[in-house]
């Protein structure tokens, strides 16, 4: 695949037996390609990249694939559940204040005073 | 009120008083006598006081000697007139009632605080503490040997990751910078506070790896690593959730799980608080501050070498 220059083969081995972890410059470059990736999506009103995977290849292939090339897999599909987990959590959160909301509107009209 | 209405009342107040304890003898229980006694002798003995006091606020400098009554020393209407108008109150008393009101309001809140910091503090010491941290063996990034004993003597910030990290660790330990900064200059010490990452997982983070990566963060940051059982204990102490899995095939890429806290632990190497992710290094380094401070008042030593 080729992502990193160190990541193929051996040469993200250290000398005594670790593997080197993308430094600041290689995360930097990756956390672009993510946000790049992810506002092509947006544009095209994809969320999941992984479920509409053909979706996104062809609406994004451009984006996917720098996307790729500049993170490692695990990290590229951690940020893809991410983000519709992300998603699912804020929608979580819009859905429990509108509830409070319309909650306090009804107390309120059947004369209850918020303290 | 006027301070003439004022005195005829604690007159009053002080003739009542006498009233009740002639009764007393036959009627009242002694403890009420002895209650309306301690009220008399108090208001006689309050109100020569309170007098000079308003009189020392108000009265012309050439009556500064005289014991005679307040009401008498008025001596022209226009003086009786401003008298009756401000009463037994001037600025010099507002402002006094005003600084001692705000200087409790500062004191209580003050102490308040750092009363809720001791409880906090003390709940990871003695009985049914709720134990974060703990003996462990690991070893730092010479190879040497290092226990939970060389935490001791300082506050140390203890914080949990892996090199390989996408996202949350490397924001987290750009914070952990911002804090060891602030906190080292507002103590002056670098020495006091000792910051140090654990790595969850030790078959990619070598010492080799771990210095590196550390390096590019802050050069105070003190790495960890041990083997796959150390790691698992030391993990298992500090309550951290431990994913790592064990058996991994050379070149495999993968993430690990693990709990997002920095913890705080005071000299005795207890526990003292978290920072999570809602903290800004201000806020962090503010809480740090305060227990440090603490320590310090109640004269604790701390380790500077």
């Amino acid at each position: 695949m080729g992502w990193l220059p160190w990541s193929s083969g051996d040469s993200n081995k250290a000398s005594d037996g670790g593997r080197i972890a993308p430094d600041r410059t290689s995360r930097a470059r990756c956390w672009e390609g993510r946000d790049l990736y992810f506002a092509c999506l947006d544009r095209n009103d994809i969320l999941d990249g992984i479920k509409d995977e053909k979706a996104a290849r062809r609406k994004c292939g451009k984006e996917v694939e720098e996307f790729e090339a500049a993170c490692s897999a695990t990290w590229v599909k951690y940020f893809k559940e991410k983000r519709v987990m992300e998603y699912n959590r804020d929608k979580t959160i819009e859905r429990i204040k509108k509830e409070d909301a319309e909650k306090m509107k009804e107390l309120k009209a059947q004369g209850w005073k918020s303290s | 009120m006027s301070s003439l209405k004022m005195a005829s009342l604690l007159g009053r107040t002080s003739r009542y008083m006498v009233s009740i304890e002639s009764i007393s003898s036959k009627q009242i229980s002694p403890s009420i006598r002895t209650t309306a006694q301690q009220c008399r002798s108090y208001t006689q003995a309050q109100r020569p006081r309170s007098t000079a006091n308003i009189q020392t606020m108000l009265c012309a400098q050439n009556n500064k000697f005289s014991t005679s009554a307040f009401r008498a020393r008025a001596k022209t209407m226009g003086q009786l007139k401003q008298r009756n108008s401000t009463g037994p109150f001037s600025w010099k008393a507002a402002l006094l009632f005003v600084l001692t009101g705000a200087g409790m309001v500062v004191y209580f809140r003050v102490e308040k605080a750092r009363l809720e910091r001791k409880r906090i503090a003390e709940m990871s010491k003695g009985v049914g503490k709720p134990k974060v941290g703990g003996p462990f063996v690991m070893k730092d990034l010479d190879g040497n040997e290092f226990t939970a004993e060389d935490l001791k003597g300082k506050y140390s910030f203890v914080y949990f990751g892996f090199t390989h990290c996408p996202d949350i660790c490397p924001d987290e330990l750009d914070k952990m910078a911002e804090i060891i900064d602030k906190v080292n200059e507002a103590t002056g010490d670098p020495k006091l506070f000792k910051p140090v990452f654990i790595t969850c997982d030790p078959a990619r983070d070598t010492p080799e790896v771990l210095r590196a990566y550390l390096q590019e963060f802050h050069p105070g940051i003190a790495g960890l690593t041990g083997t796959y059982d150390q790691v698992k204990h030391v993990c298992k102490q500090y309550r951290v959730y431990f994913s790592t899995p064990r058996d991994v095939k050379a070149g495999e890429d993968y993430l690990v799980d693990h709990s997002i806290y920095f913890y705080l632990m005071d000299p005795d190497n207890d526990f003292v608080e978290c920072i999570g992710r809602q903290d800004t290094p201000e806020s962090a380094t503010k809480v740090i501050m305060e227990h440090i401070n603490d320590w310090k008042r109640n004269g604790r030593p701390l380790k500077t070498e």
